[in-house]
């Protein structure tokens, strides 16, 4: 007996179990070969799954097959099918989903995707009320932003500040220097010592470095109160840290400083949590028109709202004073084209999806976004790489995820 | 059996479409139904119209755009295209906060000036109304104020929309637990009967309303409708863009009677597009009033 989400059935299907109507009638009995006309019946009840034998000429090997790739070929719907780093993606999400299955991954049906009661939200703001200027000028008004933050931000600004110094105003909060030394101590940041000081983590590290991964750790702790129905804070942290985690890897192979990366790709989407929270019913709509439409959540953002967490982003990010070149990378990772550093945004851009595909069998809900050809080239990365690159992340992932989340 | 090859497995299994093609396309749906399609959605669109090319036997779009212009079965197609190009996302009481504004502000005076005016006869248009789910709302809205006094009514809800498959759903008015999930549950179990397909739309409810097919963007078709107290267009002009939305305000504005209302989706604003309506701003929406 198989369970098979409503959109994957297919005409000859045989139920096994009854499905039972509102009335509590039978609309279908089990040992009925199903017809186009009953699928469309199930649809119409809202039927998000049922169970099912499948007859003798389907394989059921090739039949779970072509479920897993209906429901992955889905997320590809908005980018361009010819695109080589996209095919192999594909590949590797249809592998990594197929493997999921086997260790007992259910394939989420769109039904279940969609529903959610979220009503009761209401937005601080009316559309034209509710500019990026104004929604981040009401984020920083409210800011209590980690104490921690600020005394880092004053050193890095000061271009005489030493090592110390920097170990100085980290040393000062525990938990947070702990954190810290964590994260670097991790395989993932592969020092072949253990650093077993701040003092030393910044003079391994550098100054510069370890002061931005310092940035991406606070922000962590700074977002509270998103209401829980639009995207709980775990999810939303989890796909940040596994794109700063492609973004560290795709850094490293271009010899460029990695650690910046990690925390652009940490951040890549803050300005995201500053519509959820000013704009939670906006931010709905936003949801439901990615889901309808098959749209990325950017392009549902732009559509909905008239501009995209990536507009927020700067603003924030320039209200809270973050280095320039970390704010190029974060605002521009949907459009490197109009970035300073437009190869350094594509490797945001790349990482983030990346992240995206290492979700479709771990709860990703939208269409992954586009990369044009210009970009992809200037990663000079060729596609049979991706799958170690994926495979490194599913290795620390985890690890990265117990220190920071 | 042997493991599936990764190395077989393509993304693109429809024939791809030309810039040309696209251009071509893009600005036949723009003509028709006023709905621009981004060059960023090139493929998307590719997805949601290649599996009717091959199913057609067409080698590719440009036959595909000949066939809509001139075949002999473009009446037909067309109703297809047009529920490939469009998206129908809906459900009853979406947006329960602007409905209560709706109700309190203005659904409760316009009833009451009716009745002062001695003219127990109301006109709701729902244009852009998917499967039915918005005016069968607004049908059970008006049974919750006017409870038996309804009989003493005429009232009249016409429901539009592009898509024949939609209307033909609102039509059949059978709905799964997914359109009631925002829907209170005594609501569901006094204005929908249970039946084994389904929750059926009340009889009571869909006599108020009366479907049609129609193009927002056919000023002619538009023009058409009996003039409105009440006209809802919500979650469809945000399909559009700016001339198109402020061609069609401006025809909302032509058919609503003298202080009649508009009500537009909650993240939709016709501010810079239109000064002639009135907004009536109230916590949880906007709705918008001809002036008298
Ligand atoms: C997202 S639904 C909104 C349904 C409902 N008003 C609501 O808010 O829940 C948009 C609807 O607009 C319709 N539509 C799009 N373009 C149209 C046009 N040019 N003329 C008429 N209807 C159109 C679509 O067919 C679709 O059913």
């Amino acid at each position: 007996m198989n369970r098979v989400c409503t959109e994957h059935l297919t005409p000859g299907m045989i139920l096994a179990k009854k499905v039972i109507g509102p009335d509590k009638g039978v609309v279908l009995e089990p040992g009925a070969a199903m017809t186009q006309e009953h699928i469309e019946a199930l649809r119409t009840l809202g039927v998000s799954a049922v169970f099912v034998r499948f007859p003798a000429h389907m394989e059921p090997q090739r039949e779970i097959e072509r479920q897993v790739q209906e429901h992955v070929r889905n997320f590809f719907i908005f980018v361009d099918p010819d695109h080589e780093a996209f095919v192999e993606l594909y590949r590797i999400a249809v592998q990594r989903s197929l493997k999921a299955f086997r260790d007992g991954w259910i394939i989420p049906c769109e039904e279940v995707l969609h529903a959610k009661n979220v009503e009761h939200l209401s937005d601080l703001f009316f559309k034209d009320a509710g500019e990026p200027g104004d929604i981040v000028r009401h984020e920083v008004g409210l800011a209590s932003f980690p104490d921690i933050y600020f005394k880092i931000r004053e050193v890095l600004d000061n271009p005489k500040s030493s090592a110390q110094d920097v170990a100085r105003v980290v040393n000062t909060d525990v938990g947070f220097s702990a954190k810290l030394l964590k994260l670097v101590n991790s395989p993932f940041f592969g020092f072949s010592t253990t650093i077993d000081s701040v003092a030393r983590a910044v003079s391994l590290v550098g100054v510069k470095e370890i002061s931005t991964l310092a940035l991406g750790i606070s922000t962590i702790n700074y977002f509270q109160n998103i209401p829980p129905e639009l995207m709980d804070m775990r999810t939303f942290w989890r796909h940040s840290l596994r794109c700063a985690v492609f973004a560290k890897l795709l850094a490293a192979k271009k010899n460029l400083p990695s650690d910046r990366f990690f925390t652009a790709g940490l951040l890549h989407d803050v300005g995201r949590l500053v519509i959820f929270k000013n704009m939670p019913y906006a931010s709905v709509e936003a949801l439901l028109y990615a889901r309808s439409d098959m749209v990325p959540l950017v392009e549902a953002e732009t559509a909905v709202l008239g501009y995209n967490h990536t507009d927020v982003s700067k603003l924030l990010l320039e209200a809270w004073k973050f280095p320039a070149v970390l704010i190029d990378i974060i605002a521009h990772h949907h459009a490197p084209e109009i970035a300073h550093a437009r190869e350094e945004a594509g490797i945001i851009q790349f990482a983030d999806i990346m992240a995206n595909v290492a979700e479709i069998s771990a709860g990703g809900l939208f269409a992954l976004p586009g990369m044009a050809q210009e970009d992809w080239k200037l990663l000079g990365l060729m596609p049979r790489e991706l799958t170690l690159l994926i495979n490194l992340h599913d290795e620390h992932f985890e690890e990265i995820t117990s220190v920071l989340l | 059996m042997e493991p599936l090859k990764p190395a077989s497995l393509t993304l693109r299994k429809t024939p791809p479409i030309s810039t040309r093609e696209f251009a071509e396309l893009r600005r036949f749906i723009y003509d028709l139904v006023g709905i621009d399609i981004p060059e960023r959605r090139k493929y998307l669109l590719e997805n949601r119209l290649g599996p009717r090319i091959l199913q057609l036997g067409l080698r590719n779009y440009s036959e595909y755009l000949m066939m809509l212009h001139h075949g002999p079965d473009k009446n037909t197609e067309l109703k297809y295209f047009f529920t490939k190009i469009t998206t129908n996302e809906t459900s009853f009481f979406r947006d329960t906060k602007q409905l209560d504004v709706f109700e309190t502000h203005v659904l409760k005076n316009v009833l009451q000036e009716c009745e002062a005016a001695g003219n127990k006869s109301l006109h709701i248009w729902s244009a852009g109304c998917s499967s039915g789910e918005e005016p069968y709302t607004l049908g059970i809205m008006l049974h919750e104020i006017l409870r038996m006094s309804i009989i003493g009514w005429k009232i009249q809800i016409t429901a539009n929309d592009l898509s024949p498959d939609m209307i033909a759903k609102a039509q059949a008015g059978l709905y799964g637990e997914y359109a009631l999930r925002t829907t209170p549950k005594d609501v569901v179990d006094r204005y929908f009967i249970k039946e084994t397909q389904g929750y059926k739309i009340h009889p009571k409810v869909q006599k108020l309303v009366s479907l049609g097919l129609i193009n927002l963007n056919d000023k002619l078709a538009v023009k058409r409708v009996p003039k409105s107290h009440i006209i809802f267009c919500r979650n469809v002009i945000i399909y559009f863009d700016d001339a198109v939305k402020q061609k069609l305000i401006s025809n909302f504005y032509d058919n609503l009677l003298p202080g009649g209302y508009l009500v537009l989706g909650h993240s939709e604003t016709i501010h810079k597009l239109s000064r002639v309506f009135q907004p009536l701003i109230k916590p949880g929406g906007i709705v918008y009033r001809k002036s008298t």
